[in-house]
């Protein structure tokens, strides 16, 4: 089975509003859901320089998918209901 | 700047005596304005803060003296007479050593009862004679002071130490009376023999981690050790920043790419230009994450690539401070620290162009926020590591 790619933005913006604690995404995946998904990180994705009042960093992507004011709760229900 | 003349790298490692905050044993260094070198290693006598603030203050006359007089003989008279001395023991307050490096390798060394300083040319330890200076005025019970003249050529090295370094492991059964001037100096030419590029950083840290071994872990003393490298000096880019009209991103990225040295990027979108100019990957590595510096990213190659202000925010700090050294803190900042401290020659080649990533009304003063860090990094690198950098708008 294909993998679910999870990309992190790292760039400064996403970085201080809360990205840093995403990194740590892996360590909090279910069991079920360790192998199923790749993290990466990546520079900034570019969407913060156009950033509304409701999408906001920190910025995931899952497959194409964006996810704005991301947490580690929100990428796991995120992927869990795919 | 002259690439033919002769660089002197400066460093030193220091370990306080086993439960004291602060260390009896004050290292200074300082450039003055002919482009001479000034240390001073000072031993305050005791340990702790009465000792800092003895060796401060002794390090701190000392270098102002031999910094602005021409005869370095006669302010080793004016500091012996100066210094406080202890009225009960009539024991000077803090032993010192002064190196005097000129811009053309000539050295004046004076030593005030510390250790014997170590001459290392390529070929080993060689001895230097000493001119033995009396100071009849003075009150203290050893009243002289020894001086010394040489010579540094490409490849030597000198090297200072407290005596918590020779007289590590006293008492234990394998070195009942220390380590020693006589095996210190074998050890140093040992690892010299093995590691002929060694840098002053890397040397004094050896000396310390074997003294302490020595003392079993336990400091009994303050343990300093300084080295002085004389070296063809190492050169180290750091670019940070788009460059303010893209037409010129090629040309920062060609200048990355032909530069003979080490490479440090410091941005994500400068190293996406990069990236993107010379057609090499870039990729985030967050197999290493700490918790307030962005991940490194990689671009083969380029020996360190970092995001831009938040690190070199950590690198100002870090460098101001100096608690890099004894510190666990391992990330972006650190590592190019790291790969400062072993370079001579820092060129910065700053962006100015306002950067579109971090959008905010405001943004104007981006710019201005990283040319500020940059001055900051830079002046402590001249100043504190004496280091010789170039700074250069693109
Ligand atoms: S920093 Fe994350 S999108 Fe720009």
């Amino acid at each position: 089975m294909e993998k679910i790619k999870i990309t992190i933005c790292t760039g400064t913006a996403c970085y201080v509003l809360g990205g840093a604690a995403l990194l740590e995404l892996e360590d909090f995946l279910p069991d079920e859901l360790k192998f199923k998904v790749e993290v990466v990180g990546s520079a900034c994705l570019g969407m913060c320089k156009n950033a509304l009042p409701d999408s906001k960093p920190p910025f995931v992507k899952v497959d194409n998918e964006v996810i704005h004011s991301a947490t580690v709760q929100k990428i796991i229900s995120y992927i869990s209901q795919r | 700047m002259n690439e033919a003349s002769l660089f002197f790298e400066v460093d030193y490692y220091q370990i306080n005596k086993s439960g004291m905050s602060v260390a009896g044993d004050v290292f200074l260094s300082t450039r003055s304005d002919d482009g001479s070198i000034v240390t001073v290693l000072a031993d305050g006598l005791g340990s702790g803060i009465k000792a800092n603030v003895l060796a401060t203050l002794t390090a701190k006359m000392a270098s102002v003296f031999v910094l602005n007089s021409m005869d370095i003989r006669k302010s080793a008279e004016i500091i012996i007479d100066t210094l406080p001395v202890c009225s009960e023991r009539k024991i000077g307050y803090s032993t010192f050593t002064v190196a005097r490096i000129e811009p053309d390798g000539n050295v004046h060394i004076i030593e005030y009862d510390n250790p014997g300083f170590i001459f290392l040319s390529t070929s080993g330890a060689k001895k230097i004679n000493c001119e033995r200076i009396d100071i009849k005025s003075s009150p203290v019970k050893k009243n002289f002071i020894n001086y010394y003249t040489l010579r540094l050529e490409r490849g030597d090295r000198l090297v200072f130490f407290s005596d918590g370094v020779t007289q590590a492991g006293m008492g234990c059964a394998s070195t009942p009376l220390g380590w020693g001037s006589f095996n210190t100096c074998g050890y140093i030419e040992n690892l010299v023999k093995t590691d002929p590029g060694i840098g002053a950083g890397k040397l004094s840290r050896s000396v310390v981690s074997q003294a302490l071994a020595h003392d079993i872990y336990k400091a009994h003393d303050d343990i300093t050790c300084e080295v002085i490298c004389c070296r063809e000096p190492r050169k180290l880019l750091l670019v940070t920043g788009p460059s303010m009209h893209p037409e010129k991103d090629r040309e920062m990225s060609e200048r990355i790419r032909d530069f003979k040295g080490c490479r440090i990027i410091c941005g994500g979108t400068t190293s996406q230009i990069v990236s993107r100019e010379l057609e090499m990957d870039v990729e985030v590595d967050i197999s290493k994450i700490s918790k307030d510096i962005p991940p490194k990213s990689i671009i083969k190659g380029i020996d360190l690539v970092t995001e831009g202000i938040l690190t070199l925010c950590r690198i100002a700090e870090l460098l101001e401070s100096g608690k890099f050294r004894n510190s666990d803190e391992a990330n972006a900042a650190t590592e190019a620290i790291a790969i400062m401290m072993n370079n001579d020659i820092i060129y910065f080649l700053v962006g100015t162009r306002i950067n579109e990533a971090h959008q905010d009304p405001s943004m104007p003063r981006e710019i201005e926020i990283r040319r500020n860090i940059i001055k900051k990094i830079i002046y402590n690198l001249e100043n504190k590591y004496l280091k010789k950098t170039e700074l250069q708008f693109i």
